[in-house]
C-alpha cells in the first residue's frame, strides 16, 4: 500500500520526525513570551478552550492549560461541549459575526477542516512552534494553518480476552463472526471503520472514495451480525457489562477502561487500522487581544513538556519531535513510533473525508437502520 | 358608627385601585377580546419558537457544499426530496410513528390505575408516595438511568440472573425496539399521569356510588361513568404522549443500540455529525406539520380535550 | 365486598408495576452511588462514601447546580401567569379557531428538541441575549409551556361557571371574580403544572446545551458532558444529591401549601 501522491497516503516516519535535526529541544525556547513580552496585548482574565470530558480535559489541564496559567497568569476555563454539539454554535457565532463562546477548540482534524473551509478558523501559520513539529501537524487540503494538528490515534480492535482464548483476532472479519452474534460494536456513525471495511471486504485503500462497494458489503453482512452501536462510554460499560467481546473503537479509550480495571485488550488486524489526527484550532471574531492570547495557547500546546505530559495522558503519540512513549504502550501496535507501524494503519486525507463523510455516513445509517 | 373608608383593610383599598385600573385599560366592550388577551402572553412565547422554525425553514431550500461547508446560495426542493425518497428517511419516520401510537395506548392504559388510585386513595401519605414517585426518574437524567437498565435489563443484568435460576439462557432484553417503546413508557408515565389527575378529580366520588348502589359493578362503572368522563383528561394526556414521543431523542439513542433511530435522531445526525443543517430543518419541519396534522386529527376526532370541560356545562 | 377485591387487585397490579418500572433505575443507581469501587454496580462492591466525597469539594458542580436552580426559577415564573391565562382563556371562553389555537400552542411538543434548540440559539444570538442565563429559563418555559396551559385548563373542569356568574350577580368587579373565584378553582392546575415545569428546566438538557457557555453551564449540561470514556459512580452521587434536595424542596412545599389537597377527589 503505497499511495502517498494519492488522496490516500502512508505516514512514514521519517516524514513524521522531520525537523527534529533542525531544531532539536527548540520547541521550548521556541516560544514566544521571551520577546514579546514588552509589547504584548492585554491579558483576559480567562479564555474558554473546548475539551472532552474525563481523562480528556483532565490530561490536557495537566499538560497544557495549568502550565500555561502557570506561565501567563492567564486561567483557562474547559468548555465540555462534544466536538460536534459545538460545531453548529460556533457556525452560528460566525455567521452572526459575534464573539464565539470558545477562544480555542479541540477538536477532529476532519470536523476542524469543515470549519475551515467554511471559513470561521483564524490562521495559525505565524505560531513560533510550528518550526519545531513533524509534517503531521500539517492539515492537508487547506492552506496554511487553519488548525493545527497534535496528536494522531489509532481506531483499533479493542476485545474481551476471556472471548479470545487463542489470542488476539487476526482481521476484521471477526465482527461478522456468527459465533459473536449481537456481542460486536461499533460507533453509531461507523466512524473508523470504513477503511478496514473496505479492505477486509476485499477492496483496497486506494479505491476510496471512487468504490466503497467492498465497504458496503462488510457493513451489510456485518448488520447481520447485529451489533451494537453507542459511542465511547457505551463501549466500556458493555465491556464492564459483559454485553459485547468485541468493538472497533479508538485507543485511549480502550486504555482509559483497562486502566479503570475492565478486563479488555486491542490489536490493529492485518487488514491495518484507520489513523487519525486531533487538533487546536481559534475561532474567528474574538476581540484581538483574546486572540492573540488563544494563539498563544495552541502554540504553547506544541511544546515538548506540554505535550509530554498531555499526551501521556492520553497515551498518543504527539507531533513534537522527541517524544516519549507511555511505559505501558511501548511496543504497542496503537502508539505508533516506527515505519512498520505507520505502514500497518490506515490513512485518508481529511479533504476526501471532508467531502465524502455526509454520503458514507448516510450509507453506512441506511445499511444499519434497515 | 361608621367606619371611615380609610379604615378598610389595605387588601380592599388595593382592590379597589386594581378594579379602577382594570377597568380604565380594559373596558367591558372590550370583552370579546378578552380570551385573545389572555392567550397573548402565551402566543408570544410559542412565537419565539416559530421565528426559531422560520429561520431554519430558510435554510430547508438550500443544500449543503460539501466543498465550502456553506448552504448554496440559490433555493431548491431538493432536502424534500431526498426526505421522500431516501429509504433511511422512510425507516426512521416508519418507525417513529407506529412507535409513538403505541407508546401513547400502553402509557395510558398504565397512567389509568395509578392516577385513579392517587386520586381516589383515603391516605394522604399515600398520595404523596405515588406522586413523588413520579418524579423520581426525572433526576438521574438520561444517560444514568439507561446505565440504571442496563444493570437490571442486561444480558447479565438482574432479571437474566433470575432468569438463570430458573435454568433459562441470557435474553438480549435491551437494545431493540421493544427496548425503546420500554423506555418510552416509562419516560411518559409521569406526564400522562399528570395530565390524568386533574380530569380524574373533577369526576364526583358519589356518581360512582351512585353507579354501583344501581347495582353496576365496578368494571361497569369504569366503563360506563368513569372512563366516558374522564375522557378529556385521556385525550389530554395521549396528545402529550404521543407528540413527546414522536419527537424523542434521548431514548432511542440509549436505549436502542444505535439501530433502532427515531426521526430526531436522524435531524440530530445531520445537525451535529454531518453538518447538513439544511437537511436537519427539513426533517424538522416535516416533522412538525406529521405531529400537528396528528394534533388536529385528535382534535377533530375527539374534540378538544380536558380543555372543553369548562365550556361543556 | 368481592368485586371490590378484584377491582383493587387489578388496580394495584398496574400501580405497582409502574412503580417498579419509575422507581427501579433510580434505586439501583440509589444503591450503587455508595461502592467503593470505580464502576457503577448493584448490588456496590464494598460500600463507602468516597463518591460522595469526591463531588463535594467540587465547586463547579454546586455552582452549577445554582445556575440550574435559577434557570428553573425564571421558567417557572414566566409560565405560571403565561401558562394560567392562556389555560383559562381555552377552558372558559368560547375562543374562536380553538383547534388552530391549539395546534399553534401544542408546537412547543411537536417540535423537536433539536429544532427548537437551534432556532432558539439563532433567535437570541440574534437578539444579543446569549451568555445570559434568563434567556435559558425563557427556553425551557416555551419548550414545556403546553404542560402549564393543560396542567390548568385540566383542573379548570371543576370551574363552575355558575359560580362566577354568582359572584358577578353580587356585584363583584371581573377582576375581584378572577382572583377570587377563577383562580382559587384552578390553584391545582397551576400548582401541579409548576412543579412540574419547575421540575422539567432543572434536569433540562438539549435545549440548554445550545444556549449556554462554560461560564454559565447548568448541572444537566455539565454531567452529560464531563463523560467521555466512562459512567463513574459520583454521577450516581450526584443524582442522589439532586433527588435529596429536590425532596426538600417538594417536602418544603408541601409544609407551606400542602400537595395533597390540590389531587383528593371532591
Amino acid at each position: 500500500m503505497t499511495g502517498s501522491t494519492k488522496p490516500s497516503f502512508q505516514l512514514g516516519r521519517r516524514r513524521f520526525l522531520q525537523g527534529v535535526g533542525l531544531a532539536g529541544a527548540a520547541g521550548l525556547v521556541g516560544m514566544p513570551f521571551g520577546r514579546a513580552f514588552a509589547a504584548e496585548p492585554e491579558k483576559p482574565k480567562e479564555i474558554i478552550v473546548r475539551a472532552w470530558g474525563g481523562s480528556w480535559v483532565d490530561s490536557l489541564k495537566a499538560g497544557v492549560s495549568d502550565p500555561f496559567t502557570k506561565l501567563t497568569g492567564i486561567a483557562v476555563r474547559h468548555d465540555l461541549t462534544e466536538d460536534n454539539e459545538i460545531q453548529p454554535k460556533l457556525w452560528a457565532a460566525a455567521a452572526q459575526k459575534r464573539v464565539p463562546p470558545i477562544h480555542v477548540n479541540w477538536d477532529t482534524t476532519t470536523n476542524a477542516t469543515k470549519s475551515a473551509l467554511r471559513g470561521v478558523t483564524e490562521d495559525l501559520s505565524d505560531l513560533p512552534n510550528l518550526k519545531t513539529v513533524s509534517d503531521a501537524a500539517k492539515p492537508v487540503g487547506v492552506d496554511g494553518y487553519p488548525i493545527v494538528n497534535t496528536y494522531g490515534y489509532v481506531y483499533v480492535l479493542a476485545y474481551r480476552p476471556e472471548a479470545f482464548p487463542d489470542g488476539a483476532p487476526k482481521s476484521w472479519n471477526v465482527l461478522l463472526d456468527p459465533k459473536f452474534k449481537g456481542r460486536v460494536a461499533v460507533y453509531n456513525d461507523g466512524i473508523g471503520l470504513h477503511f478496514p471495511a473496505e479492505i477486509a471486504g476485499g477492496g483496497k485503500l486506494e479505491d476510496i472514495p471512487a468504490n466503497m462497494q467492498p465497504a458496503w458489503d462488510f457493513f451489510t453482512k456485518l448488520k447481520a451480525n447485529e451489533p451494537l452501536m453507542g459511542e465511547d462510554p457505551d463501549f466500556t460499560t458493555w465491556f464492564q457489562k459483559g454485553e459485547i467481546d468485541v468493538a472497533c473503537t479508538i485507543s485511549s479509550n480502550a486504555r482509559e477502561a483497562k486502566k479503570n480495571g475492565i478486563a479488555i485488550a486491542w490489536t490493529v488486524p492485518d487488514e491495518g487500522a484507520t489513523y487519525e489526527t486531533d487538533g487546536l484550532w481559534v475561532p474567528k471574531y474574538l476581540p484581538e487581544n483574546e486572540l492573540y492570547w488563544a494563539k498563544q495557547y495552541v502554540n504553547f500546546a506544541l511544546t515538548l513538556d506540554a505535550q509530554q505530559v498531555w499526551l501521556d495522558g492520553l497515551g498518543l503519540p504527539g507531533v513534537v519531535p522527541g517524544l516519549k512513549p507511555p511505559a505501558d504502550l511501548v511496543g504497542d501496535a496503537s502508539y505508533p513510533t516506527k515505519d512498520e507501524d505507520y505502514k500497518k494503519l490506515l490513512r485518508v486525507s481529511s479533504k476526501v473525508q471532508v467531502e465524502h463523510e455526509s454520503e458514507w455516513f448516510g450509507k453506512f445509517k441506511e445499511i444499519m437502520q434497515g | 358608627m361608621r367606619p371611615s373608608r380609610t379604615s378598610y383593610p389595605l387588601s380592599w383599598r388595593l382592590m379597589d385601585a386594581l378594579e379602577a385600573v382594570a377597568a380604565a385599560v380594559w373596558p367591558r366592550s372590550f370583552s370579546a377580546a378578552v380570551p385573545w388577551l389572555m392567550l397573548l402572553p402565551a402566543v408570544v412565547l410559542v412565537g419565539l419558537l416559530v421565528l426559531g422554525l422560520w429561520d431554519m425553514a430558510d435554510g430547508s431550500f438550500r443544500t449543503l457544499d460539501t466543498a465550502t461547508f456553506l448552504p448554496s446560495d440559490d433555493y431548491s426542493l431538493t432536502n424534500y426530496h431526498r426526505a421522500f425518497t431516501e429509504k433511511l428517511f422512510f425507516t426512521v419516520a416508519s418507525r417513529s410513528l407506529i412507535g409513538s401510537l403505541i407508546v401513547t395506548a400502553v402509557t395510558l392504559i398504565f397512567a389509568f390505575p395509578y392516577s385513579y388510585v392517587m386520586v381516589r386513595t383515603r391516605s394522604a401519605a399515600l398520595r404523596k408516595f405515588l406522586l413523588i414517585a413520579l418524579f423520581l426518574p426525572f433526576f438521574i437524567g438520561q444517560v444514568v438511568r439507561a446505565y440504571g437498565w442496563l444493570i437490571i435489563l442486561g444480558s447479565q443484568g438482574m432479571v437474566n440472573e433470575a432468569l438463570g435460576l430458573v435454568g433459562v439462557a441470557p435474553i438480549r432484553l435491551l437494545y431493540n425496539y421493544p427496548a425503546v417503546l420500554f423506555g418510552l413508557v416509562q419516560y411518559m408515565l409521569p406526564f400522562a399521569v399528570l395530565m390524568l389527575a386533574p380530569a380524574l378529580t373533577a369526576i364526583p366520588e358519589e356518581m360512582e356510588a351512585a353507579a354501583g348502589s344501581l347495582g353496576a359493578n365496578w368494571v361497569r362503572t369504569f366503563i360506563h361513568v368513569v372512563l366516558p368522563l374522564a375522557k378529556p383528561g385521556f385525550i389530554g394526556a395521549g396528545l402529550v404522549v404521543m407528540t413527546l414521543s414522536l419527537t424523542d431523542f434521548a431514548i432511542p439513542a440509549i436505549l436502542g443500540g444505535g439501530s433502532q433511530d427515531f426521526i430526531a435522531n436522524a435531524i440530530y445526525d445531520q445537525f451535529f455529525r454531518t453538518s447538513d443543517q439544511g437537511m436537519g430543518a427539513t426533517l424538522a419541519l416535516l416533522l412538525v406539520a406529521v405531529g400537528s396534522i396528528m394534533v388536529g386529527v385528535v382534535f377533530a376526532l375527539f374534540g378538544a380535550g380536558t380543555l372543553a370541560m369548562g365550556r361543556s356545562k | 365486598m368481592k368485586g371490590d377485591r378484584s377491582k383493587a387487585v387489578t388496580l394495584w397490579t398496574f400501580v405497582i408495576a409502574a412503580l417498579v418500572m419509575l422507581s427501579a433505575p433510580t434505586l439501583v443507581v440509589l444503591g450503587a452511588s455508595f461502592t467503593a469501587g470505580n464502576m457503577i454496580t448493584f448490588p456496590p462492591e464494598g460500600l463507602s462514601l468516597k463518591w460522595y466525597a469526591a463531588i463535594a469539594g467540587a465547586t463547579d458542580l454546586r455552582d452549577a447546580f445554582l445556575r440550574s436552580v435559577i434557570v428553573a426559577t425564571i421558567c417557572t415564573a414566566i409560565s405560571i401567569p403565561t401558562g394560567t391565562l392562556a389555560g383559562i382563556a381555552l377552558a372558559k371562553y368560547r375562543v374562536r379557531f380553538v383547534a388552530g389555537v391549539q395546534v399553534y400552542l401544542l408546537l412547543p411538543f411537536t417540535i423537536p428538541l433539536i429544532g427548537s434548540g437551534i432556532g432558539l440559539m439563532l433567535i437570541f444570538g440574534k437578539w444579543g441575549l446569549l451568555g445570559q442565563l434568563w434567556p435559558v429559563g425563557v427556553a425551557c418555559a416555551v419548550i414545556n409551556l403546553p404542560f402549564m396551559i393543560w396542567a390548568v385548563t385540566a383542573s379548570a373542569a371543576s370551574l363552575d361557571p355558575d359560580l362566577e356568574l354568582a359572584a358577578a350577580n353580587c356585584g363583584a368587579p371581573p377582576l375581584s371574580t378572577f382572583l377570587a373565584v377563577t383562580i382559587p378553582a384552578v390553584t391545582p392546575g397551576i400548582i401541579t403544572g409548576a412543579l412540574l415545569m419547575f421540575i422539567l428546566a432543572l434536569n433540562e438538557f438539549l435545549v440548554s446545551l445550545l444556549l449556554v457557555d462554560a461560564r454559565i453551564v447548568t448541572l444537566p449540561v455539565q454531567i452529560y458532558n464531563s463523560i467521555r470514556s466512562i459512567i463513574t459512580p459520583d454521577l450516581a452521587a450526584i443524582s442522589v444529591v439532586f433527588i435529596a434536595v429536590a425532596a426538600i424542596a417538594i417536602a418544603l412545599l408541601d409544609w407551606l401549601v400542602g400537595l395533597d389537597i390540590f389531587l383528593k377527589s371532591k
